[in-house]
């Protein structure tokens, strides 16, 4: 079980919670239908209601540690548990209040969109959670903290240009030629999407030509360059993969917030009209 | 909270008595460092050696006039240092009283000969016992084998001109279990260890001289507590003690060859030792051994064997008590119950060495293990990065937690998918803790748990300096000194000792990814387990 899902224990209990809802969803549609306005909606969206606001305490208990110090308020791990399982069962509530079926008005239409966009972007972050952390950890040698890419460049960079100051005129022309311009800058490239070392060995084919003409005394600054090369490519990758699992929050943070806007003003308009 | 500013304040008493030339109120009345060749000449214990040797280590030692009744170093501290008596006397004593004082033994506990569970858990409870016998007998004695001197406990004894003292703990990176005050205004020489090992090395008078001290004050309590000898009476165990011979060894050098005559039988006393076999061409490494731990059984028990099954090397400073193989025949014949014992650590030590061989992945890991100080350590903070999703909220979390300050970074080497990152191991034998002026940093009293207090820290860095996996950072406090230098403070993991969740980088850690492991074992589980995980 646990190839499939990292807590067993929890996807249980998420599993035994959509089945009680179910069943109770059956119920409710022997007894009466579902709408927004009769006690079966208002229950299933107040349900809803709370599961959301304590999906969203995810971000405050992230930032409690001092508290989580003196006070047992639960591991991070467990709190990321609920805020996944019971993300998913605050929008089958939500489905479940408005009786599966299509939003009328501007603004729950909007409250429609927004729930399902958050918890699919949600599940796109578990995904590619999933995957980026074994694409990184499988192929590249390195293990690098993300703000400190761009610094790290520099240091190649300019130890790369030190060691060909000292070389000779082939090697300077190839430097010039093919690596000085990988040398400025980290560089997003898609294609580590697919290939993590980016045809690594291809890439180092023409440092293989370079060395057959070269002295002996140089080659070893070639090597040099090519171990800097390497790291480069790798630092790639990793600003690349990492700035996904970084970027993929945009996608869900934002319209998180929304989702909260828009329950407020949904809570408001049924109170007010 | 006034119990714990009583505790600094104690502290910063023990900082104003100690030798340390940083402090303002040092015992110290005058010091000369660097003393001449001719200098050191006048000294009885440099007087074999000649100019050239004596420039050569002069850096290393110091000779100070200490007042009176000033502290050299009490009870739990670690020095790197050895004293000799030029003038006056020091009283040497034990004065902890409270049963966490007496500590635990040396030993490995999950490793230590006599390997199976149902031995291990008898030995435990004698240790326990004898803690026990000793809390309630009117004038115990410690029975510690980390015990560089043997006292009863509330007693003393007084060292006088000649003498030295402070060695055993010092080379052996064990902290000292007495407390040193002069009792009288005194003359003392101060060797460093890299010194008083060179010396050691090239004077073969020293090294008795040493070895002497050594099995005069602390090998008969060493020998008592070891697991293996458990049942020995006291007078076979003195018996033993004009028997065996201490052996110090430098960082790779080999103390028993593949294929070479068996001799005798190790004992380890600090320090790790390699085990490796050939295997075709090259040697793999098939299993190691720390403080406590024996090798040679397989060789003394196995008829037709007399040639050594694997070679051993010492990983780094490391000493031993080797058992001649005609002692170690006497013994086992006088106690069936100790060669029953070897049996059973031969045979786990032959299973081991069998996994090794046939699954090199396990060798690399001992090598690993060995070469990345894993085997030290008590707590290592390690992260599975098949999970981490490199949020960085494991350091956020720390941080939060000091202050703002992180006590780790997320880097360091890699084995297989695991992270080691760069966290304090809290090792066993803390070398940072040696020679730390101010006692700054110290054991925590809890669990194996080592901490800097910030109250007593003066940016000096000999911890830093001294830890060799880059776990102590020296952070800027923006203060300067008189002398109007950056004032810098050491920080390290502290493993969240006083929180009730434990480890903020664990607990904040939102995938579970990253893990404590506190033995191998545990290490090696996780590996396992790893990669079985699943989607959420």
């Amino acid at each position: 079980m646990k190839r499939f899902v990292r807590s067993p224990r929890s996807f249980f209990i998420f599993l035994a919670a959509t089945f009680v809802l179910f069943i109770l969803y059956g119920l409710n549609l022997l007894l009466d239908v579902a709408r927004p306005g009769n006690i079966w909606g208002i229950f299933y969206g107040t349900l809803s209601t709370i599961l959301m606001a304590g999906v969203a305490m995810l971000g405050a208990r992230r930032r409690a540690m001092k508290m989580a110090a003196k006070r047992n308020i639960g591991k991070v791990k467990c709190w990321v548990q609920f805020h996944l399982y019971a993300g998913i069962i605050a929008l089958v509530l939500m489905f479940m209040h408005i009786g599966f079926s299509w939003p009328s008005g501007l603004l729950d239409t909007c409250l429609w969109v927004t729930s399902v966009w958050v918890t699919v972007s949600g599940l796109l972050g578990v995904l590619l959670q999933k995957i980026i952390p074994k694409m990184l950890a499988s192929a590249l040698t390195m293990e690098i903290v993300y703000e400190r890419i761009p610094d790290l460049v520099n240091q190649i960079r300019d130890r790369a240009e030190t060691i060909v100051i000292d070389c000779i005129d082939p090697i300077k022309d190839f430097y010039k030629r093919n690596i000085s311009s990988v040398f400025l800058s980290p560089k997003f490239r898609s294609i580590y999407f697919v290939d993590i070392t980016d045809g690594i060995q291809r890439r180092m084919r023409p440092f293989d030509y370079l060395r057959r003409v070269i002295p002996l005394i140089e080659q070893k600054k070639l090597d040099q360059l090519q171990a800097l090369y390497k790291a480069k490519l790798e630092l790639d990758a990793h600003y690349t993969l990492q700035s996904l699992l970084r970027g993929w929050l945009c996608t869900h943070l934002p319209a998180s917030l929304l989702l909260m806007v828009l329950i407020v003003l949904h809570l408001y308009t049924v109170w007010r009209y | 909270m006034k119990k714990q500013s009583n505790t600094t304040e104690n502290k910063s008493d023990l900082y104003q008595d100690r030798w340390s030339s940083y402090g303002e109120n040092s015992g110290i009345i005058e010091i000369s460092e660097k003393p001449t060749a001719l200098q050191l000449q006048q000294f009885d214990i440099f007087s074999e050696y000649d100019s050239a040797f004596l420039e050569k280590i002069s850096p290393d030692i110091s000779i100070a006039i200490w007042k009176k009744n000033a502290v050299l170093f009490e009870e739990g501290s670690y020095i790197n240092l050895a004293f000799y008596v030029v003038k006056g006397s020091i009283e040497i004593s034990l004065q902890k009283k409270e049963s966490s004082a007496l500590g635990i033994p040396i030993f490995d506990s999950e490793r230590t000969v006599a390997i199976t569970r149902e031995t291990m858990n008898k030995d435990q409870t004698l240790f326990q016992a004898q803690i026990e016998k000793q809390k309630s007998s009117k004038n115990p004695t410690a029975f510690l084998s980390n015990l560089d001197i043997d006292l009863p406990l509330g007693g003393s004894q007084i060292l006088n001109e000649g003498e030295i003292f402070g060695e055993i703990g010092a080379l052996s990176g064990w902290p000292q279990s007495v407390t040193a005050r002069t009792k009288s205004e005194c003359r003392l020489v101060q060797i460093r260890i890299p010194a008083l090992r060179m010396m050691r090395r090239k004077s073969s008078a020293l090294k008795d001289k040493l070895n002497l001290l050594y099995k005069e004050r602390a090998l008969f309590s060493q020998l008592q507590a070891t697991p293996l000898l458990q049942g020995c009476t006291e007078t076979f165990i003195t018996t033993l003690m004009d028997s065996v011979e201490l052996v110090s060894c430098d960082p790779d050098e080999v103390i028993a060859k593949e294929g070479t005559s068996a001799d005798g039988f190790f004992i380890v006393r600090s320090g790790f030792v390699k085990l490796s076999q050939k295997i075709s061409d090259g040697n793999i490494a098939v299993s190691y051994l720390s403080k406590g731990m024996t090798f040679g059984e397989s060789e003394h028990l196995l008829e037709g064997v007399n040639t050594w099954l694997v070679t051993a090397t010492s990983k780094e400073y490391s000493e031993l008590v080797k058992i001649p193989k005609h002692i170690l025949s006497q013994i086992t014949q006088s106690y069936p119950a100790i060669e029953q014992r070897l049996w059973e650590s031969s045979i786990a030590r032959i299973k081991e060495t069998g996994k090794s061989r046939r699954n090199i992945q396990q060798s690399e890991f001992i090598s690993t293990a060995l070469n990345r100080g894993l085997v030290g350590g008590n707590s290592i903070l390690v992260i599975d990065l098949n999970v981490c999703t490199r949020c960085d909220d494991c350091v956020r979390g720390c941080a939060e937690t000091h202050g703002g300050t992180p006590r780790f970074i997320r880097e360091g080497e890699k084995y297989q998918n695991f992270l080691i990152t760069r966290a304090c191991y809290h090792c066993q034998d803390p070398v940072c803790l040696v020679g730390c002026p101010t006692g700054a940093i110290h054991r925590a009293s809890v669990g194996s748990v080592v901490e800097i207090s910030d109250a007593l820290c003066i940016g000096c860095q000999s911890c830093a300096n001294a830890c060799p996996y880059d776990a102590i950072v020296m952070v800027d406090t923006g203060k300067k000194t008189k002398e109007n230098e950056v004032l810098y403070l050491a920080t390290k993991c502290d493993l969240c000792h006083t929180s009730k969740e434990g480890p903020a980088c664990v607990n904040a850690c939102p995938h579970g990814c990253a893990t404590r492991i506190e033995s191998l074992d545990a290490f090696q589980n996780l590996i396992a387990g790893s990669g079985r995980e699943g989607l959420s």
